[in-house]
């Protein structure tokens, strides 16, 4: 495909869902919304675990500060770009905070520190903040999707472009030299640590913007619940599901995983959780390069038939 | 040759899991059916059937099961002229508030409800509510003692099941009726969960204390999920507490009385709502869970229309009468349905205007909401006795005494 026919697609799917609240019903929207935040929710885990090569364990401490300082706001008066914005900014705050002590740390002591600032970021939030946050009676009334769907289609997006974007610019070649080996990086001129720390906030920031439009949606919630591990490893299955370091991997994933989960839950009631785990290992040995890579051979598979015959 | 064989079964099994996948995303396709009313009436419950609060969505849902058969055994529900059979979706929100409230878009995205039947605990509830008044449609919630939920002016949120205030004037009223003024156990240690239930009751409970003539002697909070409650078991013990309150989950309430044992703190009496509801208690403590009173909503011994025969089947599928949860599940079942063939049709709005105006004998007894939606409902205590849950309030009614008061530990 070419250059110009892949935008071109790109641009046409863009348009196909930023048109769906027109075509669809409440139904499709709600399940367009959520695979949207986790293609968001994934991505910006990708960008540190997939190109980064930076196994974080607690990427929903910043999806949870995200979702509780932009509905804090939110719900006290202020508008929502500056109330998204400052869920954005104390992500990213944190990621500074956060990023620099643990990147000094490799491997799985990375990750357990990670978890452990995480939980910490959790227990304190269900202390301070135990009770539910829910909108108001009048707020519920005049309650659209419309507006949250295409929040979280933006953010979507956005997540999906810096993706891209690592695989095009100067940055994103040396984070891939780091990831690879970081003595290497380091011989060759490129500075492992600020490159691991850049594309930490990077993550995080996204990541918290993804929390805001988790919290702008929700009708009701605790915020701890924000903060759940669960959102580190929702991100990381389907980043693994996809194929990790891809551009397209987790948005393909996403929407699988979804439509997987959500059915499951539909058909199978409490055995659900089981049934989903042990499928979920099944396809991660049958296709052990995520779903991209399997597509890819399925295609190249087809592609030597065609020669052959 | 191996490798072309081993790239075949390779293929094989690939082939093979995306086929597994699409046979599972096929078969939850929702089938709709054509015309004016639908083949069946949808009410579509989401319960903790895993997780924290597994043992109570349990009983919720076979109250609601039961109840579902009932309805379908004489024909189903009468809407205008033709009776509809029920349908129940039962989906699982693992106790996590954040899945039950896509699990309710879940079933109004896929099943097209007529209305929600409610889980367990008050903070799954809590979050399901929002969710019903965005989606206009009925919800019906028992196991759920919050009150401050019932305060946000919401229209389409109904419970018939006791609130916080009357739990809390129901226990001291109960104490003074069933324990003779000079042994009464009157300075109390409040064990409170920091949660929006564990803070509301906390509160009432000190608040009405001094009118029926209790003493809030200790009033500390906890974590959920906390390991270690020595400390607060520790305070109440040296400020001389005769009795503990509290409202853990079923986790943190058998680790409250294992580390009550443990240091040596016998209290006389022991209100234990919510971690008491389930089976499972007297089957992991076995004698020490004695002793513990609960407000469940509603005893099996009732004698009010229908239990006689929802005993019967409990009886026949678990090997024991009904479960506390099952009668106030039932009877969310029948005020439905009786809103519904009110309403004389299957919209929602209709469905919840005639839900507001019930007045229906349930098998939890006489049934009538407020405005605010909170069920006007016998207030009911049971304890723990011999590792059977007998119905100790209101007295009569097929109640047994209240055993009183607790013997230490180390005498049982």
């Amino acid at each position: 495909m070419t250059g110009r026919r892949a935008w071109l697609l790109i641009a046409l799917g863009l348009g196909v869902l930023a048109a769906l609240p027109l075509l669809s019903t409440g139904s499709v929207l709600t399940w367009g919304f959520q695979v949207l935040l986790y293609v968001a929710l994934a991505q910006s885990w990708n960008v540190l675990g997939g190109f980064g090569g930076q196994v974080s364990l607690g990427h929903a401490a910043f999806f949870g500060l995200g979702a509780v300082v932009t509905r804090m706001m939110w719900l006290s008066g202020h508008p929502l770009g500056v109330a998204l914005s400052a869920g954005m900014v104390a992500a990213t705050v944190a990621g500074v905070l956060i990023g620099a002590p643990t990147l000094r740390l490799r491997g799985p002591y990375f990750a357990i520190g990670t978890l452990a600032v995480a939980e910490i970021l959790r227990i304190t939030v269900s202390n301070v903040f135990p009770e539910v946050s829910t909108l108001s009676a009048p707020a519920l009334a005049s309650y659209a999707l419309a507006p949250r769907y295409l929040l979280a289609l933006m953010a979507a997006a956005l997540s999906t472009l810096v993706a891209w974007m690592l695989t095009q610019t100067r940055f994103g070649y040396g984070l891939a030299v780091v990831r690879d080996d970081e003595a290497v990086a380091e011989a060759v001129g490129v500075n492992a640590f600020r490159h691991k720390l850049a594309v930490f906030v990077l993550s995080s920031a996204l990541a918290g913007l993804t929390g805001g439009v988790f919290g702008y949606y929700h009708v009701s919630f605790y915020p701890q619940f924000a903060f759940s591990p669960l959102w580190t490893f929702d991100a990381l299955l389907i980043t693994f599901f996809g194929g990790t370091g891809t551009v397209w991997g987790p948005p393909l994933a996403a929407a699988v995983y979804l439509l997987f989960r959500e059915v499951l839950a539909l058909r199978l009631v409490e055995l659900h959780v089981l049934v989903f785990g042990i499928l979920f290992v099944l396809v991660v040995l049958a296709f052990p390069g995520g779903l991209l890579a399997a597509w890819r051979a399925l295609s190249a598979g087809r592609v030597r038939q065609t020669h052959r015959s | 040759m191996t490798e072309n064989i081993w790239a075949e079964v390779q293929g094989m099994r690939r082939r093979a899991v995306v086929i597994l996948i699409a046979a599972v995303m096929l078969s939850g396709l929702p089938q709709r059916g054509v015309g004016a009313l639908p083949a069946t009436v949808k009410l579509g419950a989401v319960i903790p059937l895993t997780g924290r609060f597994a043992g109570g969505g349990g009983q919720v849902r076979a109250g609601y099961e039961f109840a579902v058969v009932d309805v379908n055994a004489r024909g189903g529900v009468r809407v205008g002229d033709r009776q509809i059979p029920l349908e129940l979706v039962v989906l699982d929100d693992e106790s996590d508030p954040t899945k039950t409230v896509s699990r309710l878009e879940t079933l109004v995205a896929q099943q097209g409800v007529a209305a929600y039947l409610g889980g367990f605990g008050s903070d799954l509830h809590a979050a399901a509510a929002a969710v019903a008044e965005k989606n206009r449609i009925p919800y019906c919630g028992v196991a759920f003692a919050l009150h401050a939920i019932h305060q946000q002016g919401f229209k389409f949120l109904f419970s018939p099941f006791i609130k916080s205030p009357d739990i809390a004037i129901g226990t001291y009223r109960f104490l003074n009726a069933s324990v003779p003024s000079e042994q009464r156990p009157r300075s109390v240690a409040i064990f409170a969960e920091r949660t929006d239930w564990g803070r509301e009751l906390a509160r009432l409970w000190t608040t009405r204390s001094a009118e029926f003539g209790y003493r809030v002697v200790v009033a500390e909070e906890y974590s959920v999920g906390a390991r270690d409650f020595s400390d607060i078991i520790l305070r109440a013990k040296a400020a001389g507490a005769e009795a503990v309150f509290s409202v853990p989950t079923p986790p943190d309430g058998l680790a409250i009385i294992r580390q009550m044992k443990e240091l040596d703190f016998s209290p006389k009496a022991i209100v234990m709502i919510r971690a008491a509801d389930a089976v499972s208690w007297t089957q992991a403590l076995g004698k020490d869970g004695d002793y513990v009173v609960l407000a469940p909503g509603w005893h099996h011994a009732f004698t009010y229309p229908g239990v006689a025969e929802i005993n019967a089947k409990h009886q026949q599928r678990f090997g024991r009468p009904a479960d506390v949860l099952v009668g106030p599940s039932y009877a969310c079942v029948q005020i439905v349905v009786n809103a519904i063939e009110r309403a004389g049709s299957l919209d929602p709005v209709a469905i919840r205007d005639a839900m507001a105006t019930t007045d229906l004998q349930t098998v939890e007894g006489p049934v009538r909401f407020r405005s605010d939606g909170t069920g006007i409902v016998p207030f009911v205590l049971v304890q723990w006795q011999g590792g059977v849950q007998q119905l100790v309030w209101p007295q009569g009614a097929g109640a047994t005494a209240f055993q009183y008061p607790a013997p230490p530990w180390r005498g049982r």
